[in-house]
């Protein structure tokens, strides 16, 4: 394939989040710092995660379990990140809300604590759409293309920006979801999206079968979809309770 | 979203301004710099080594892909070595020549030096770059560009005249040009060299006696800017202008500590060798409090404004938020807690203002030397030679170094060199993804498995 394949791929991959970015986020500075330093958290994690696994790769069996538990402990550590990353993040609304009362300012708008919740988690899908999908594609930029055995239908570059295109936008709006049941201690959604994360991430096991990605891919979409609904729900409820209580 | 109603704005809007500002030059000169480098270097660079070049930066020892590892090291770290001596003596030379008032020259050797990285260094580069996408050009047409575009460029290094924009825009193009030419040293000679070159800016701007910090002192002494070349973040630029599509349009931003009526001027540097002129930042402060603040509104070009007449067709409840911040800023200090502000300015920087532009009128803004830009570029363009990943983990290494040099800024107020922990973290996160993440990476998505 040529250069407009690899730039293909990537927007395909990463061209929503893209229209996220120059609508929402560019235009306050402050997003843009989030959105950069949940970038860098999720970097650090991964490169964590990587030390430990460094010393078991790669893995010679064709077994689905090692593979299970890889992204067992995965998502169990990443979502321990997000909680320490809320953790920061309260902190760091205290300090907003106290510098805005000293230069008289409104607090924070329950719309920019989304906001900030939306960068930080389109930070961390960013991220991850980087590091599993865009940062392989140089070859795909060349003149020849990739397939992988077990999914041979489809140009792996194709099938690895579609997957991250799921995890881009579960990655986004779960950080939404999450933050928002932080704040309110909604077990509900504190609980919902671990579960999401680690049931996403073991549908891609389906993959290791021969095939697995005609049946696998779907899913992840369900899933991805559900979190897009959800998160929709829960933002329109937030706000019509907040407009109707002012 | 229903969120701001016309009248109330969030903090939200304005806090990270001036980090922002910094930051989307710095990541258009990389983002460039890594364009060409991946552009340019055939993509299998390993097989055909091309002829290693000579130059200051590796002396000593030329490196050549069949040494043993330790031979590597050993000439790596001479040619460190006898670079920064370089560097040392000739800024030790410029510091001394500036002692002694050779302002004059000084500044005529920057044109000069200034005309020479963007005519030859820039020229070549020009040529290959036709040369690797055949564009069709003649020769003479493509001289006359190249000597337009060089004299501009020399122009604007240190006339009062010349839009910021403009300035700032070649600015990132001598930076783009001088990182694309270090990167072809050899991969240890490189490695080796930005450590050394992290550690000596160290010493330079915070060591008693350090050249740097020497020359800075002087400079803020004697009011005048220095003799370098340095990137200015300033807020005021022209309209339509802001920098590098980070639509900011409004620069209330922090806050700056008003309370002080003249500026001390704190910091700056800078030095150049032989086109390499690596700096820090520097950070001007204090400022003539009120009318300074309405001065920063955003595009004042040809309105120059005394505090109360805030004429700009910016929307007018900015001009009153701000007018309502300002009153406050008189009061207290308020910065923000994440932010450092600067307001700089005045009576020095008006001279180096555009005559057009409100002479006297206070600006701050940051300013980072152009060895900055040059050396990140070359970090993350040698990352651009191993893989993506690494250039996208070096990028983010190196932005949140120059974050945290930005806060620390903000506490310590004085000069600051901006590399060494940028560097550090860069050449730290570049090896943590090639030996540890690169492989889990690439294993795990080859089996189309992701979390």
């Amino acid at each position: 394939m040529t250069v407009a394949a690899g730039i293909g791929y990537a927007l395909l991959a990463l061209g929503p989040s893209v229209s996220l970015f120059v609508a929402v986020i560019s235009k306050k500075p402050f997003l843009i710092l989030t959105l950069l330093s949940s970038t860098l958290v999720w970097l650090v994690s991964l490169i964590v995660l990587s030390g430990v696994w460094r010393a078991f790769l790669p893995l010679e069996t064709t077994a689905w379990w090692p593979y299970g538990i890889l992204i067992l402990t995965s998502v169990v550590f990443q979502e321990g990140v997000r909680v320490g990353f809320w953790r920061v993040y309260k902190r760091l609304e205290d300090m907003l809300d106290a510098f805005a009362d000293r230069v008289a300012k409104p607090r924070l708008f329950l719309t920019d604590k989304m906001q900030i919740a939306l960068a930080g988690g389109l930070g961390h899908g960013v991220a991850h759409a980087v590091f599993f999908c865009i940062s392989l594609l140089t070859p795909a930029f060349g003149s020849a293309t990739f397939y992988v055995e077990k999914c041979s239908q489809i140009p792996f570059f194709l099938v690895s920006a579609i997957i991250a295109l799921a995890f881009v936008t579960i990655h986004t709006f779960s950080m939404v979801i999450a933050f928002n049941g932080y704040a309110e201690k909604k077990r509900v959604d504190q609980l919902f999206v671990p579960i999401v994360h680690l049931v996403a991430g073991m549908l891609t096991l389906i993959n290791l079968a021969n095939g697995g990605c005609i049946v696998g891919i779907p899913l992840l979409y369900f899933m991805a979809i559900l979190t897009l609904i959800y998160c929709g729900q829960m933002v329109w409820r937030r706000l019509t309770e907040n407009q109707s209580r002012r | 979203m229903s969120r701001t109603t016309a009248t109330t704005t969030s903090i939200l809007d304005s806090i990270g301004q001036e980090i922002t500002t910094i930051l989307s030059p710095v990541s258009i000169c990389m983002l460039l710099v890594v364009l060409l480098v991946s552009s340019l270097s055939p993509p299998s660079s390993l097989s055909s080594p091309t002829t290693p070049i000579r130059s200051a930066a590796n002396l000593v020892y030329l490196e050549t892909p069949d040494d043993s590892p330790s031979h590597k090291l050993q000439g790596a770290l001479l040619n460190a070595l006898v670079f920064v001596l370089l560097i040392s003596a000739v800024t030790f030379l410029l510091v001394l020549l500036y002692y002694y008032n050779f302002t004059n020259f000084l500044k005529n050797y920057m044109r000069f030096s200034a005309f020479f990285v963007l005519a030859a260094m820039g020229g070549s580069i020009f040529l290959t770059l036709i040369q690797h996408f055949s564009v069709p050009i003649d020769s003479p047409t493509c001289f006359l560009l190249l000597f337009n575009f060089s004299s501009v460029g020399v122009i604007s290094v240190f006339s009062n005249a010349v839009p910021i924009l403009l300035r700032q825009g070649y600015m990132v193009a001598l930076g783009i040009i001088v990182a694309a030419w270090f990167t072809n040293l050899p991969e240890w000679t490189t490695w080796v060299l930005l450590v050394a070159l992290a550690l000596y800016d160290l010493v330079a701007v915070l060591a008693p006696g350090g050249p740097l910090k020497i020359l800075v002192e002087l400079a803020s002494s004697r009011e005048d800017e220095l003799p370098a070349l340095v990137y200015e973040a300033r807020p005021t630029v022209s309209r339509n202008g802001n920098r590098g599509g980070s639509s900011l349009g409004l620069l209330v931003g922090g806050v700056s500590e008003s309370s002080s009526v003249e500026l001390q001027v704190v910091s700056s540097e800078n030095e150049r060798v032989e086109d390499t002129e690596h700096t820090v930042i520097r950070i001007g402060e204090g400022g003539m409090g009120r009318e300074g603040e309405t001065s920063r509104l955003v595009n004042d070009v040809r309105e120059r404004r005394s505090s109360s007449s805030e004429s700009s067709e910016y929307s007018v409840d900015r001009n009153r938020q701000y007018g309502h911040e300002q009153s406050e800023i008189v009061v207290d200090e308020e910065r923000s807690p994440l932010v450092e502000m600067l307001g700089s300015g005045n009576d020095r920087e008006g001279r180096e203002e555009c005559g057009s532009e409100t002479s006297g009128m206070t600006t701050r803004g940051i300013k980072l030397g152009l060895g900055d830009f040059v050396f990140y570029s070359v970090l993350v363009g040698r990352a651009a030679m191993y893989d993506l990943m690494t250039v996208y983990a070096c990028y983010l290494a190196i932005v949140s170094g120059l974050g945290c040099t930005l806060i620390l800024l903000a506490v310590c107020r004085h000069a600051l060199p901006a590399l060494p922990i940028s560097i550090f973290l860069g050449v730290i996160f570049y090896f943590l993804t090639r030996l540890l993440m690169e492989p889990f990476v690439v294993g795990t998505s080859t089996n189309l498995m992701m979390f």
